[in-house]
């Protein structure tokens, strides 16, 4: 899996492309956290990219959970947009949809977080 | 520290050793079962998604208990739910090696007593009660605030509401009234989705069963 973060004025976008099974999970979470992490010291938002993404598993699915609790816990704005069909469902199969703001292109998800499109 | 099973098992137990009575149950069974596929997709033995689960790799993650669920997922790829079902005739054993685990730890010693000179009562004290405590603790303060849990714990308050260990600790009045954070939390996790679908599918097919043999 491959991830590309980009910050920007307000927000961190993350790209992510690729299967996000156990294997890509800690790759990716690393990143996650690491974007975070910086988004937070400059009181930016993240927001991912997820519609490269065509599967997602059980440990990938823990990785937006702790990517989730990390943004919560840093008073970073988090939002992910660009589901595919897969993820779409296993989301909303999870109900990741309440905990976790899940939108359908990046201007929604901008908007959401607070940050120009 | 202990395991997501050993943690589950000890909400069993109650304050006077005795196994909770919702532990002899099929949906405690398949929470069970449905813990050890948590614990094996963290060791990366496993991974699941909706289709069925996939081995990563049949080397022994070092737990016993785990490991002999793994050595039973052979064979062709098969939904979660289909393993869970599978599984939970088993869950007696599972059920024995944790508490044998928890008591090899200290956390809980095996008492045998006889009474009406035949039948032997068995109970499981607490030894060390700081484990258990932590948990429910820990479980209630999720619960009772809107903090986004760990993976951990998300599996954990799935997997005991499904196998009907928080009556151990809330009252049902209680567990009612948390049902919806309950409902939104404890399903974060496609495992603990797949038990959930093995129970209902049980239940639905003991409602059937019973139509059936009423007419």
């Amino acid at each position: 899996m491959i991830t590309h973060v980009n910050p920007q004025d307000g927000a961190a976008l993350v790209t992510a492309t690729g299967r996000l099974d156990f294997e890509a999970s800690a790759g990716f979470q690393k990143e996650l956290e690491t974007a975070i992490s910086a988004a937070a010291a400059r009181k930016a938002a993240v927001i991912v990219d997820c519609a490269g993404i065509d599967y997602v598993s059980s440990a990938g699915l823990r990785v937006f959970l702790v990517a989730a609790r990390a943004a919560k816990g840093a008073s970073v704005a988090f939002a992910v947009h660009s589901l595919t069909a897969a993820v779409k469902e296993v989301f909303e199969v999870s109900g990741f949809g309440r905990i976790i703001d899940v939108l359908p292109d990046h201007a929604a998800a901008a908007a959401k977080v607070g940050v120009g499109a | 520290m202990i395991s997501l099973v050993e943690e589950l098992v000890l909400l069993a137990v109650e304050d006077d050793g005795k196994i909770a009575y919702t532990a002899g149950s099929h949906d405690f069974a398949m929470s069970l079962v449905g813990a050890c596929l948590v614990e094996l997709n963290l060791a990366g033995r496993i991974d699941a998604d909706l289709e069925g689960i996939t081995v990563l790799s049949t080397e022994p993650a070092g737990n016993a208990v785990t490991d002999a669920v793994l050595r039973q997922l052979v064979g062709p790829r098969r939904s979660v739910r289909e393993w869970v079902r599978d599984l939970q005739p088993q869950s007696a054993v599972l059920l024995k090696a944790t508490l044998g685990s928890l008591i090899g730890r200290g956390v809980l010693e095996k008492t045998e007593a006889r009474f009406l000179w035949a039948l032997r009562s068995r109970r499981y004290p607490i030894v060390d009660g700081r484990e258990q405590k932590e948990a429910k603790l820990r479980i209630l303060s999720i619960l009772l605030s809107d903090e986004l849990p760990t993976p951990h714990d998300t599996v954990l308050i799935g997997l005991a509401f499904a196998g009907g260990l928080l009556e151990g600790f809330l009252t049902r009045r209680q567990i009612a009234q948390l049902s919806d954070r309950i409902g939104e939390i404890g399903g974060l996790d496609l495992i603990v989705r797949g038990v959930e679908a093995a129970i209902r599918d049980e239940a639905e097919l003991r409602a059937y069963t019973m139509m059936m043999s009423v007419h």
